[in-house]
């Protein structure tokens, strides 16, 4: 089939702008990135071609790079996994229950449309021994461990972190969930209580499976999460102590900008594109065409 | 028609002679994480009173904010006329896209400009230049000492008085634990404050030590360095530092603290006289009448030097873009005329300027501490709080934060020193 130059130029036209703005803001900086990558350089003045120098540097002799890598290790399935759960719980009562629900629902949904920001400063001070809440009420109710210094400690402090940001975002699986749950028919439920079964057998039983949709949407959206994970770090820990909460976004910032490390921070970040490129296409394979776009349902 | 003649003459007329007044008046950008929007305000105000047909646009960031805005203005080509910098790395990053600012102080203040400045402003502000550069890429505006501070009715109510030695700090420490006050509150999540403490603690091991570390004349595995580290580890194991300092920002995690009068001790800068100069300050804050500064302690035994750590806090250079004469305007204004007044009065930090002092004082503690400060203090200042190698800076932040949390051994520590050290020597 031969079409006409005229077909060509229309059809071109009508692409032409999503390409153009793909080209600029997607498909330039990840080539200038990766050609930064290259080099040793402070982000201003001229900079000395090191070849894949950077790249040897990140896998041989980059302390803080492994511990990033680690931490995401704990962070992508802890925070997916139990935001998951507490989401799931959350709106499965809520929506087994009708007092006060939307008042439940705007309390658990608001700290996830609170800034980061916000979050990092104010929970900082909760984890705080010295007058924090949570010492104050260990001193109050003897549960002493709560005045432990979570954030000081080079073992808890990333856990301390993903506790705040599943608090966080525990709201918005909760969302997702109700409105998957929307979806379900009620006489699904009706012949499950007619045949019987008890309100946690439904729950793990009936409504769960029939929203893996849902759940691989969130995991897709938490993974992402997990790789951009960034203000709350810079404003809780820094990445601190010693890099014990070190995620890779901070520790780019902190080489382009900080250390005047562009060329590495370059390089960095194409470990983080290369990452991201790969557990995307590793989703969409492996589990997207059987869970998020409903084949299994 | 006559009258209808005449007034769309005068109107044209006016409108030109107003766009003539438009057209011939310079705007000088300016943008820095120093001095805060609103008191950069008050000293546009007063500098565009001073010299009229300049307008100046200002903007201010964090710090954090402020490398990203200026690395992007920097590769755009479109920096601004005026530059907040720090001496050191940051100068001399952006070197290239500086103009020399020596020829504009010496347009305003002549030949012997340089005796207008506090000493230590003006060696400062070359850090870093390369051999046979001997230009200086900004001008000094504000200087600091770096010390530590008491809360006065927190040491009234535990009838002690400033400590001079390590056993009388550990006794206030000790004391104010008792009594429910945080003993030396300090947000040690935050690098630099770490670093400013371990910069008062080797320079009272073995003053100088560590600027001829940087110039590679001495190891930073030194017994001495690791002595200083043993001595900033002490502070934790003895209980100076509050629980859980390494967990908490200095700003505005511990100053919150401070300012609600529940810490002894805290370690700060000159700076801190700004607390009085906001808006609504808290009781112990107002006319900086809760507070008062005194000198490291002997950690050592040997003897706390006589002299300061400190330098510039901010310098401002003039973008090779810019229109040269205005913005040295501006910025000589600001570093000895009507805009630097203005900045001055709100006590934001020391003057580089000599002679330079508030206008007001809202109590005779005040006064005495600005006093003490600008006489006493900052003329003794020899050695910077900065150090030239963001790469070892960062390193030494590092093994601060591992020695204090048990990760590393002092000796451990500045060995991490030494191999950044090695590293960005290539």
């Amino acid at each position: 089939m031969r079409l006409h130059t005229g077909a060509y130029t229309q059809g071109f036209a009508f692409i032409f702008p999503a390409v153009a703005l793909f080209g600029v803001f997607v498909f330039y900086p990840a080539f200038y990135v990766l050609y930064a990558a290259l080099f040793e350089w402070d982000g201003i003045n001229d900079g000395v071609f090191v070849g894949l120098g950077n790249f040897h540097q990140i896998f041989t002799d980059d302390t803080p790079f492994w511990i990033s890598m680690r931490n995401a290790l704990y962070w992508a399935p802890l925070t997916i996994v139990i935001q998951m759960v507490l989401g799931f719980l959350i709106a499965f009562l809520l929506e087994i229950r009708t007092r006060m629900v939307p008042l439940f629902r705007a309390l658990f949904y608001l700290p996830a449309i609170v800034s980061p920001v916000v979050i990092g400063i104010v929970w900082q001070r909760i984890y705080n021994p010295f007058g924090g809440l949570l010492s104050d009420i260990g001193r109050a109710t003897g549960l002493k461990f709560l005045a432990f210094p979570f954030l000081a400690d080079t073992q808890t402090a990333i856990f301390a972190v993903i506790v705040v940001n599943i608090w966080q975002w525990m709201g918005f699986s909760m969302l997702m969930y109700i409105a998957g749950m929307k979806g379900i028919s009620r006489e699904i439920l009706e012949a499950a209580r007619l045949d019987g079964i008890s309100t946690r057998q439904t729950a793990i039983h009936v409504v769960w499976p029939m929203l893996r949709h849902v759940h691989m949407t969130l995991i897709l959206l938490g993974v992402i999460g997990t790789l951009q994970t960034f203000p709350l770090i810079y404003i809780m820990t820094k990445g601190g102590p010693n890099h014990a909460t070190e995620m890779l976004p901070n520790y780019i910032f902190q080489q382009g900008f900080i250390l005047q490390n562009m060329g590495y921070a370059s390089a960095l970040s194409v470990v983080l594109l290369a990452l991201s490129l790969g557990l995307s296409i590793f989703q969409v394979k492996v589990l997207g065409a059987r869970f998020s776009f409903g084949a299994g349902r | 028609m006559k009258k209808l003649l005449l007034s769309t003459t005068a109107i044209a007329m006016a409108t030109t002679v107003a766009t003539t007044a438009v057209a011939q008046e310079t705007t000088v950008t300016y943008r820095s994480w120093s001095p805060v929007i609103q008191t950069l305000d008050k000293m546009v105000e007063a500098t565009e009173a001073a010299h009229p047909g300049i307008a100046i646009d200002v903007k201010t960031f964090n710090y954090g904010e402020y490398l990203v805005d200026l690395q992007t203005r920097a590769n755009s080509g479109d920096m601004p006329d005026l530059v907040g910098l720090e001496p050191g790395a940051l100068t001399q990053q952006y070197r290239q896209q500086l103009a020399p600012a020596q020829q504009c102080a010496q347009s305003v203040w002549g030949d012997d400009w340089q005796s207008k400045f506090y000493p230590l402003a003006v060696d400062q502000v070359r850090l870093g230049n390369p051999e046979g550069d001997d230009n200086f890429y900004g001008l000094p505006v504000l200087t600091q000492t770096i010390n530590l501070w008491y809360t006065v009715p927190v040491l009234e109510d535990l009838s002690l008085e400033a400590p001079t030695t390590y056993e009388e700090l550990k006794a206030l420490a000790d004391a104010a634990r008792e009594a429910g006050y945080a003993p030396m509150m300090i947000g040690a999540g935050d690098g630099w404050i770490r670093r400013d403490v371990f910069m008062q603690l080797i320079h009272n091991v073995a003053p100088g030590l560590i600027y001829q570390a940087e110039a590679g004349d001495v190891p930073w595995t030194d017994a001495r360095f690791v002595e200083a580290m043993q001595a900033w580890k002490n502070m934790f194991d003895d209980g100076i530092f509050q629980d859980g300092a390494l967990g908490l920002s200095h700003y505005p995690g511990a100053v919150e603290v401070i300012e609600s009068g529940r810490a002894a001790t805290f370690p700060m800068g000159a700076w801190w006289q700004q607390q009085a100069a906001g808006d609504n300050p808290t009781p112990l804050s107002e006319n900086l009448s809760g507070y008062a500064a005194f000198k490291f302690p002997d950690v050592t035994g040997k003897g706390a030097p006589n002299d300061f750590l400190g330098g510039i806090d901010v310098m401002i250079g003039i973008s090779k873009d810019a229109d040269y004469d205005a913005a040295c305007k501006v910025l000589t204004d600001w570093i000895g005329g009507a805009g630097a007044q203005t900045l001055i009065n709100t006590f934001n930090d020391l003057p580089a300027f000599v002679g330079l002092r508030p206008e007001k004082f809202g109590s005779a503690n005040q006064e005495a501490v600005w006093d003490m400060f600008t006489e006493e203090w900052l003329p003794t200042v020899k050695y910077a709080r900065q150090l030239a190698s963001p790469d070892v800076k960062q390193a030494l932040e590092d093994a601060l934060a591992a020695v204090a949390a048990g990760d590393k051994t002092p000796e451990e520590g500045m060995a991490m020193v030494q191999a950044a050290y090695d590293s960005s020597k290539g």
